[in-house]
């Protein structure tokens, strides 16, 4: 553990309470692109219905860590716990320990991308309605009707016909998180869900957010929305140069005391 | 001699015969077309493979390439025969050289249509956690097909045209069927003016049928079948959200 932790106790606290084990459990996660450390020992526990989220400066290091949530980058070393079961390469005493299959972690986590990553040969209907034939196995018809539910969740239900070029950026990421909640998963991932976006289109897409976030969805958020981030975060985590510099509840744009995230939060507001 | 010499009449008089040839190259374009199609996927696939696999297919690519098809014809007609004592048909002879000919041409049309997708819809589907089968044939193959679709167009035609080599073996198609006619009337000028239009004609027609399924692929469809699906369609979201509700 590096850097001033002082996120780590109320983390801590709050699953104390829970009386459960966070979702979501990374202990010393390290990677590493050839020579390049990119995270160099990230410590973060998330627990059930907490709204993680993560801001730093661009190559800390933040979008490297929420894709490994989910393996779309393999850490090097470390381990990576979702719902109990070990998906990382795991820490230097339990290498005997079981490791959880990487589809499986997948049907659990659901993610949203910068650039919506909408399967752009198919409607929004049919976005929504494929993982869940493929995935879940629901027949054509239960999976459309499903899919036609996430859809009004975000608004969208009007627009189920329309392909992805024929929807603004803010809609089709809200088709792009109602692809990712009709999955059900027990955590969310959002990746900068609203830099690729124009200015005005941002608000719609913080707003299905915030709906999401107010259903008691797990959500860990990278975003250089800091705003939001005020708004949401029960849990802020500053990045910096592959390790978390800082972290701490509610409150914590206002009460963090390391100078670098001070310096941050000022030059971004 | 001069242009009254011509008698032009003798296309009219002979179109069955040069009508047969055109449908007898077609029917060996179409058909090396849906082997080429699936050969050219299989090659591309393993071309984007790891080393051992994309070396096989980077070395049938580029000798298959290289071939003209006139040599090709020749080579599986008489070649065969001659090193294994398998005899072809002029027909089957005509769709095996095409294919093999037109499989490499269409790999390097699929590797770049492949190349030509965002990684981010890859990993959209691993996200979601389909199985990387399923992305390929869901995600990534549909949208290669979309962006590989004109320039198949363009390789059939090249393919129709090519079945004009194949008059070596005495497949009756209509360069073939020209050379007859002219070694009965001696008016190579008249009929292989007919034979040049019939190619023309072919290849504009393909090009058309080519540029609806391109409006039937593309998103949202264009063209009038595809309106019809797309009314279909709309009832049955409008059901959906009847179901739904507000």
């Amino acid at each position: 553990m590096s850097g001033l932790n002082t996120g780590e106790p109320v983390s801590d606290e709050v699953s104390a309470a829970n009386q459960a084990a966070p979702v979501i459990q990374l202990r010393g996660l390290r990677k590493s692109f050839g020579d390049l450390e990119v995270l160099r020992g990230i410590d973060l526990d998330v627990v059930t219905g907490q709204h993680v989220v993560i801001f730093g400066p661009s190559g800390s290091g933040k979008s490297t860590m929420l894709r490994s949530l989910n393996m779309l980058e393999q850490p090097t070393a470390g381990s990576l716990k979702v719902d109990g079961v070990e998906y990382g390469p795991g820490l230097p005493d339990d290498r005997e320990a079981k490791r959880g299959k990487v589809l499986d972690l997948r049907r659990t986590v659901g993610m949203v991308f910068q650039q919506f990553n909408l399967f752009p040969h198919l409607t929004a209907l049919d976005n929504v309605a494929l993982p869940l034939r493929s995935v879940r196995g629901l027949k054509g018809a239960a999976a459309q009707l499903k899919a036609a539910e996430a859809l009004r969740r975000v608004g969208l239900l009007q627009r189920a016909a329309h392909y992805p070029q024929q929807l603004s950026g803010g809609q089709q990421q809200r088709v792009a998180i109602a692809r990712a909640l009709a999955m059900d998963p027990k955590v969310m991932l959002f990746d900068e869900p609203t830099s690729a976006l124009d200015p005005e289109l941002v608000g719609e897409v913080l707003k299905t957010m915030r709906e999401v976030a107010e259903t008691g969805m797990t959500m860990v958020v990278v975003t250089h929305e800091l705003g939001f981030a005020k708004e949401i975060g029960d849990l802020n985590v500053f990045m910096e140069d592959g390790l978390v510099v800082e972290s701490g509840p509610r409150g914590f744009f206002e009460n963090c005391v390391s100078p670098r995230a001070r310096e941050f939060i000022l030059a971004v507001r | 001699m001069n242009i009254s010499n011509y008698d032009w009449g003798l296309i009219w008089e002979n179109h069955g015969v040069l009508l047969n040839g055109l449908l007898v190259a077609l029917q060996v374009s179409v058909i090396a077309l849906v082997i080429s199609i699936f050969g050219g996927l299989l090659l591309a696939v393993m071309r984007l493979s790891k080393p051992p696999v994309s070396w096989i297919a980077v070395a049938y690519i580029n000798v298959f390439r290289g071939v003209p098809a006139l040599v090709s014809v020749i080579w599986v007609y008489f070649g065969v025969a001659l090193l294994l004592g398998v005899n072809f048909t002029v027909f089957q002879a005509g769709v095996i050289a095409l294919s093999l000919l037109y499989s490499a041409f269409m790999a390097e049309i699929f590797r770049s249509a492949l190349g030509a997708i965002p990684p981010g819809h890859r990993e959209a589907g691993q996200a979601l956690g389909m199985r990387g089968t399923r992305i390929f044939f869901s995600v990534v193959l549909p949208q290669a097909i979309k962006i590989a679709l004109p320039n198949i167009g363009s390789m059939f035609i090249g393919m129709v045209k090519d079945t004009s080599t194949f008059t070596v073996i005495g497949l009756l198609e209509v360069v073939r069927v020209t050379q007859n006619l002219v070694s009965q009337s001696f008016q190579p000028f008249v009929l292989y003016t007919a034979a040049a239009a019939i190619y023309v004609l072919a290849a504009f027609v393909i090009d058309i049928l080519f540029r609806l399924v391109e409006g039937a692929y593309a998103s949202p469809p264009r063209g009038a079948v595809s309106r019809v699906l797309r009314s279909r369609k709309r009832q049955r979201i409008q059901q959906l959200m009847a179901e739904v509700g507000p």
